[in-house]
């Protein structure tokens, strides 16, 4: 056999390699794609980003002069100040209450192949594909006929159902790039099954439980639709603040607070690229 | 650690079955202390699986495995003190090489300082010393294979266990691999199971190798006695070459050995570890390697046939001939320097060598 594809005459070589169609199409594609994306992504967050630093009294773009003196009015916006931190707050046990949801039961989707572990993966999935308004809405009456009010927990339970999924995905994917022999080894080295989850599952899978918990974070830090309906005035969130501003009174703090959480994103991302691998973890 | 000698492994009537289909059939083994038994086989015929019964992994359907002569059945893998190198190693690719080989100490509660040196000697043992603070990643193939046999040995198991371990190696590598491994083995007097498709790796590393085939051990014999007296047309066609002629038993000659009836007619004579009853259909076979070609007929048990092609491989050379009937018949014999080959059309003999002869195993 090898014999034959030794004497296989070669084929005969262009003599420039011409763009194929396909290749040039691919391009083009990705090239409106990616003009798209810094048209409608990257000159809006600049323009807010330029506004903030305006020295007039009026949000408006091109700005004029430069100041910092909305950065600085920030720290006597009181509201603003404390919807934010609602938000952190909210965030945060979103993050934690992820984490704690979602590792195991993406374990347990991982390692099972029954129809209804599949069901019950779809169905932990779901809130990503349903409208969380439409979601936010149905919660708001449920609890209401549960007898209950809008509060912090309750805002915070709705963002772990629709944040889970973020932790949910990517813990999937790093437990089914885990080797399986490596468990094996390491029982028949002696360590027990928890030892084993701690000493070797864990730690290879913590890459993808960070991402996931880092894309949680963000999806409940400016979670609009769920915290509309869950939210009530004394827990009400950053990003509806910051909307209620620019409906009323078109704050230009609200482009300083705006220009701050892009800046603290662009940072945690780079964090997160740097020590977790973000995007890779997200494959 | 506890004694250089190794443990007896014992398999009684192992059967294992996925649903209705029998992976394992009714498998009878046992490996004596510090030896090492290859098992060989094609793809698919329950080498894996038998391994993984082994080292509790899976438990099988039927039958006991036994170590010492005591049932470890019960015992799950992290109590049954077997060591399995992986064929792709399954190094942990977060710990450094000292941590991968200190690991089975310590989940398995053993001091620091115990520790530390045991690892130290391991490291020595298959020349990783300078090694220790990489990641295994930062390793050739061969390097990995040794720091996965290290970690292996560090907690002393009663059992090791290689599943294709040389299978990811290159040629020249495998081989140094090879008697490296088979050098820890000896040293350490440790039972010993090779699991391999490699019909050379399983010979020439093994004590006994035992051929498998769809879920049952055909033969389990040295690896001289599975080449030169195959118990099954199997073995004989799955370890070496060999040519396979079909015929009939005819009756005996005068001294009383079978004799064959081949379909072009000729008669040989044949030795066989089954009865052969007159009259019934059997496969003859004889390695290439086993005959002579001659210009005359030589005597009796010679095939006249003509010659197709002539291979020259070097030091030998294959001739390929077509036998009266049509039935074709593969010769390998010594060239001496300079000698022609034989044109295609020669007209030649084919004769067993004194030593060796027909086979013969029931069609
Ligand atoms: N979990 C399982 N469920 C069903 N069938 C299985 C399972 N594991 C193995 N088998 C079947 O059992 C047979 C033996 O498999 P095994 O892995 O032991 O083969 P093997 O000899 O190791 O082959 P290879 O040389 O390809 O590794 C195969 O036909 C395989 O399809
Ligand atoms: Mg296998």
């Amino acid at each position: 056999m090898s014999e034959q594809t030794l004497v296989m005459p070669a084929p005969p070589l262009p003599r420039r390699a011409a763009p194929s169609f396909e290749a040039w199409s691919l391009r083009c594609v990705f090239g409106v794609l990616a003009a798209l994306a810094l048209v409608f992504l990257v000159a809006p967050t600049l323009v807010i980003l330029l506004t903030s630093f305006t020295a007039t009294e009026s949000l408006r773009f091109p700005p004029e002069g430069f100041s910092l003196r909305w950065y600085a009015a920030l720290l006597d916006a009181d509201q603003m100040q404390a919807a934010a931190w609602n938000s952190l707050v909210v965030a945060l046990w979103t993050t934690v209450l992820c984490v704690l949801l979602g590792t195991p039961a993406a374990i347990a989707i991982a390692r099972s192949k029954s129809p209804w572990v599949r069901a019950c993966d779809v169905l932990f999935m779901s809130p990503l594909l349903l409208p969380a308004l439409a979601f936010g809405f149905a919660a708001l009456i449920f609890i209401h006929r549960l007898g209950l009010r809008p509060d912090l927990p309750l805002l915070v339970l709705g963002h772990v159902i629709v944040c889970t999924p973020f932790v949910l995905r990517t813990t999937i994917a790093a437990l089914t790039q885990l080797e399986p022999s490596l468990l094996d080894a390491s029982r028949s080295l002696g360590a027990s099954e928890w030892t084993t989850f701690r000493r070797v599952t864990l730690p290879l899978i913590a890459r993808g439980i960070g991402a996931g918990a880092f894309l949680a974070f963000m999806a409940s830090f400016d979670n609009v639709p769920v915290s509309l309906f869950l939210a009530d005035e004394r827990t009400e969130v950053l990003p509806i603040h910051l909307w209620q501003q620019i409906e009323n009174n078109l704050d230009v703090r609200t482009a300083a607070a705006s220009g701050l959480i892009v800046l603290l994103t662009l940072t945690l991302m780079v964090i997160a690229e740097r020590t977790a691998g973000l995007t890779r973890q997200m494959r | 650690m506890s004694g250089q000698r190794g443990h007896e492994l014992q398999l009684e009537a192992i059967t294992q079955r996925f649903h209705d289909f029998v992976a394992v059939r009714d498998i009878n083994l046992r490996i004596g202390a510090g030896e090492l038994v290859a098992l060989l086989g094609p793809s698919g015929c329950g080498k894996s699986t038998l391994l993984r019964i082994i080292s509790g992994f899976m438990r099988q359907t039927e039958g006991r495995v036994l170590f010492d002569g005591e049932p470890v059945d019960h015992l799950s893998p992290s109590r049954r003190g077997v060591g399995i190198v992986f064929q792709n190693y399954a190094l942990f690719p977060h710990l450094s090489i000292r941590q991968n080989i200190a690991y089975g100490l310590e989940v398995q509660g053993v001091a620091k300082a115990k520790r530390d040196a045991r690892v130290d000697e391991m490291l020595a043992l298959v020349h990783m010393s300078e090694f220790a603070g990489r990641f295994p990643r930062q390793l050739s193939g061969g390097q990995q294979q040794r720091v996965a046999l290290a970690r292996c040995l560090a907690v002393d198991p009663k059992i090791l266990l290689l599943d294709e371990p040389f299978g990811a190696l290159d040629k020249n590598l495998r081989l140094d691999m090879q008697i490296e491994v088979k050098r820890l083995q000896r040293e350490y007097g440790i039972t010993t199971v090779l699991v391999t498709h490699d019909q050379e790796e399983a010979l020439s590393m093994a004590d006994r190798v035992a051929v498998m085939s769809r879920g049952r051990v055909e033969q389990i014999a040295s690896p001289t006695d599975i080449y030169d007296r195959p118990a099954t047309l199997f073995v004989n066609q799955f370890v070496g070459s060999t040519n396979v002629l079909d015929g009939t038993v005819s009756t005996a000659d005068a001294d009383g050995s079978p004799v064959v009836a081949l379909a072009g007619g000729r008669r040989i004579r044949v030795a066989s570890d089954a009865p052969l009853t007159a009259g019934s259909a059997v496969r003859v076979s004889i390695r290439p390697e086993h005959l002579h070609l001659h210009a005359e007929a030589p005597g009796a048990d010679a095939l006249p046939g003509a010659v197709q092609t002539a291979l020259p491989l070097g030091a030998l050379v294959v001739y390929d001939l077509a036998l009266e009937g049509g039935a074709a018949l593969k010769v390998s014999v010594p060239r001496q320097r300079g000698e022609a080959l034989l044109p295609a059309g020669a007209q030649v003999w084919a004769a067993p060598q004194p030593s060796a002869g027909y086979r013969a195993f029931p069609a």
